[in-house]
């Protein structure tokens, strides 16, 4: 509550909140799964920062032979602290190579130290981190990381490199990288440092700032491991990869169902994200005239989004139609701008209504992470807004009478309680926890075994029986009483209690009817992260580009000495 | 054997593991928090909860619910569960503000009961006493105090519990976000009742998760 309340006492442009989009239009899952990256995403918000504040660079460690195994280390140099990422490379029989959570082996292995480590450190890393969950790490490590070679790239830009040759480009941008990440873990996972230990340090307060921090040191080690591979092979012709080349070489990740659960399991922290969000694109939508530079601007944006959206593939259906919708809404997105001035008369604000009307889901979103381009020095600071204090959030107010239960249920879930829970497509699915896989699946509730482990993710449901009990209950005139007689409802309790400072904490929509994608989920979140390519493998399962076309750190970062 | 576990990992595994006991999941939450408070202090949170789970099992914990309108609280099983009753407490604890002392009756744990009120201390940015006999600690929003006799503390059962806003105005001890060192087996008893909330696999969970097309590509 207190970050939420000191960015609202913050905040510069009150006058935006007319234009922000309320919690029943933006917190559906279509739209969720059709966000793009904005600048606020947690990649460009680290990049800036790092730049910012000068901070330098070192590769510290470099101890790989030539056919790649071994150990390095990457660190960065802030400020007040230094970062390494440690990197393991194995050598990995093809037939066990495998992105799902039940891989027991990967091509490297990976950790992000507090600061540099000695020898002992390394050691003793070495002896845990290739184990990823069977292994164990410390304090002293901000997250746990694994990743693969690209099958379909990895040889192919070695042999070209080792023969004094550039990879073949096409190729290259249809891949779009040459490892791909499977999990990376933080936040006390594994024995990793506490988030709260790191919370109160401005470079990793914001979200998933330490994971990003390594995702984007594993590209560099990528890009320096095919190269002393290539030049181990090749020798003195050996090339390297030319720049402008190598910027379209991004990280890889594969996301599974695993990942789906976390938006709901967190509701404050979604709610700050989709606030900053929000508030941003109110703001621009607030302004009551464009400047030519920043219409400009929006323009370069535009033309790079086409550029993009061409390259953009996909295998499955969901996505090959949501991208034909995309490409059209992109055409009349550039007819539009043909036709229209975006100078004056909150232009873009008209322009956003204007899309409201023509465009699908996938080009509103689109639109909206364009128009926050060129206003850096208007929103940037929101990004400071969306990390949260969940421990402040979890406390329930047992005085609220429960007539005020009733009224925020009635006021702020009308999404859940106009679904009919009788019908078995509307419970058609349960979330659970696999034994086998320790993982959060989705089953079918009425053709599967397994219903009595459902994880309470169900939220609209659990509202709708929660207004059921409040509408019946007999006893005491508070919350207390009520919790005291129905502890079946405390959890429910708690989460609609929070929605009146965190009105974007609940994804509005039913998250086990039969039609649900958690593709949907894992794209809204991973948009977040700045994650670009959505390319779903099926309704359950992603694959995107982190980081492609960013700057290296040596490109970005000083050297230290 | 000595084993390094986070504070994450302890509020995750003890809120399952309270869920698994039979506890509502708005309860286990509680469990999972008040577990990882008291470790946070390097107090046996964990092995505690871990302990008053099993003392539940098998039982309808229904019977040590505590009836409020009664002074003391007490419960008609003959003793109070102090996570409901924690959980109750905290509910109430707007009532303490005004000078108001809840008293309770006999209570397992008294310890994890004390825990609870300190997500209330937070809320309300105050601190609350929680006195039995030979004992008296107070809890703030990030920080605690302990006044009386170490043993005190883990008692398994006390006949009496009162509690009431503190006076005090600084803590002795701030919390640590450090990893709190458990007993292994200790750990594997945790982990082995987390572990019966997961599902065991079926072969359409198997069929149903990864990519539809090839991962190694």
């Amino acid at each position: 509550m207190s970050e939420t309340t000191d960015c609202a006492a913050n905040n510069p442009m009150p006058e935006a909140a007319n234009y922000r989009r309320p919690p029943e239009v933006v917190m559906r899952l279509a739209r969720m799964g059709s966000f793009h990256q904005t600048r606020l995403s947690f990649m460009r918000a680290l990049l800036r920062r790092l730049k910012q504040e000068r901070w330098r660079f070192k590769r510290n460690l470099w101890a790989i032979d030539e056919q790649g195994f071994g150990r390095a280390v990457y660190t960065v140099y802030g400020p007040e602290r230094t970062y390494s990422l440690v990197a393991f490379s194995h050598d990995l029989p093809d037939d066990m190579r495998s992105d799902r959570v039940i891989a027991t082996a990967w091509d490297a292995t990976f950790t992000l130290f507090d600061g540099i480590p000695d020898e002992a450190d390394l050691d003793r890393l070495e002896l845990n981190v290739p184990k990823q969950e069977a292994g164990r790490i410390s304090d002293s490590e901000l997250s746990l990381s694994r990743a693969n070679r690209s099958v379909r790239l990895w040889q192919h830009v070695i042999d070209r490199l080792a023969a004094g040759l550039q990879p073949e480009r096409d190729q290259l941008e249809a891949v779009g990288y040459l490892v791909r990440t499977t999990a990376v873990y933080g936040s006390g996972k594994f024995g990793a440092a506490d988030r709260l230990a790191i919370s109160d340090r401005p470079e990793l307060s914001g979200p998933f700032q330490a994971e990003l921090l390594s995702v984007w040191l594993t590209r560099a080690f990528s890009i320096d491991l095919i190269e002393h591979i290539a030049r181990a092979r090749g020798g003195e012709k050996a090339a390297v990869i030319e720049p402008d080349l190598r910027r379209r070489i991004g990280v890889g990740n594969s996301t599974g169902l695993g990942m789906a659960p976390f938006l709901v399991n967190h509701p404050a922290l979604l709610n700050n994200w989709m606030m900053a969000r929000e508030e941003a694109f109110a703001r621009v939508r607030s302004l009551p005239r464009a400047e030519a530079d920043a219409v400009d601007e929006f323009k370069r944006h535009f033309e790079r989004a086409r550029c993009n959206v061409s390259q953009w593939h996909s295998e499955h259906p969901i996505q090959i139609d949501k991208l034909a919708s995309l490409n059209a809404d992109l055409e009349k997105m550039a007819a539009y701008i043909e036709r229209e001035s975006l100078a004056d008369d909150h232009p873009w604000d008209r322009f956003y209504c204007w899309a409201e009307d023509n465009l699908s889901l996938e080009g509103q979103e689109q639109l909206l992470s364009l128009m926050l381009e060129p206003y850096g020095a208007l929103i940037d600071d929101l990004a400071q807004c969306m990390d949260a204090d969940e421990h402040a959030s979890f406390f329930i107010d047992g005085s609220m009478p429960v007539a005020g239960l009733l009224e925020i249920v009635e006021t702020r879930c009308a999404w859940a309680l106009a679904v009919d829970y009788e019908q078995p497509d509307n419970r058609a699915r349960f979330w659970y926890t696999s034994a086998e896989k320790l993982e959060p699946r989705v089953g079918e509730r009425f053709h599967e075994p397994g219903a009595e482990y459902e994880l309470p993710l169900a939220i609209g449901y659990a509202v709708k029986r929660l207004y059921a009990a409040l509408l019946a209950w007999k006893g005491g005139p508070t919350a207390a009483e009520f919790l005291l007689a129905h502890p079946e409802h405390r959890h429910t309790v708690r989460r609609v209690q929070n929605l009146v400072s965190h009105p974007y904490a609940e994804i509005q929509d039913n998250l086990i009817a039969a039609d649900m994608l958690p593709i949907d989920i894992l794209r809204c979140k991973l948009s977040f992260f700045g994650a670009t390519k959505f390319d779903p493998r099926s309704d359950r399962w992603v694959r995107i580009c982190m980081y492609q076309d960013a700057p290296f750190p040596h490109e970005l970062l000083e050297a230290a000495t | 054997m000595s084993y390094h576990v986070t504070l994450a990992e302890i509020e995750s595994y003890l809120r399952k593991a309270a869920r698994a006991s039979g506890l509502e999941w708005g309860l286990a939450e509680e469990a999972g928090k008040a577990a990882r408070w008291l470790a946070a202090f390097d107090l046996p949170g964990p092995e505690t909860m871990l302990a008053h789970l099993q003392n539940l099992a098998g039982k309808d914990y229904a019977a040590f619910i505590p009836r409020c309108d009664l002074e003391p609280w007490q419960a008609h099983g003959g003793w109070l569960c102090p996570i409901v009753t924690g959980a109750a407490l905290a509910d109430r604890s707007a009532a303490m503000l005004d000078g108001n002392e809840l008293r309770l009756g006999k209570t397992a744990y008294p310890i994890l009961l004390a825990a609870t009120l300190g997500q209330a201390a937070r809320f309300h940015r105050c601190a609350f006493t929680t006195h039995w006999p030979g004992l008296r600690l107070d809890c703030f929003g990030n920080g605690l105090s302990i006044e009386g006799d170490r043993d005190s503390l883990l008692l398994a059962e006390v006949d009496r519990v009162s509690c009431c806003k503190s006076d005090a105005t600084a803590p002795q001890q701030l919390a640590s976000t450090r990893a709190y060192n458990i007993d292994e087996d200790v750990f594997k008893g945790i982990e082995a009742l987390a572990f019966e909330t997961y599902a065991p696999a079926t072969e359409e969970s198997r069929a149903g998760a990864g990519a539809g097309l090839t991962d190694n590509d």
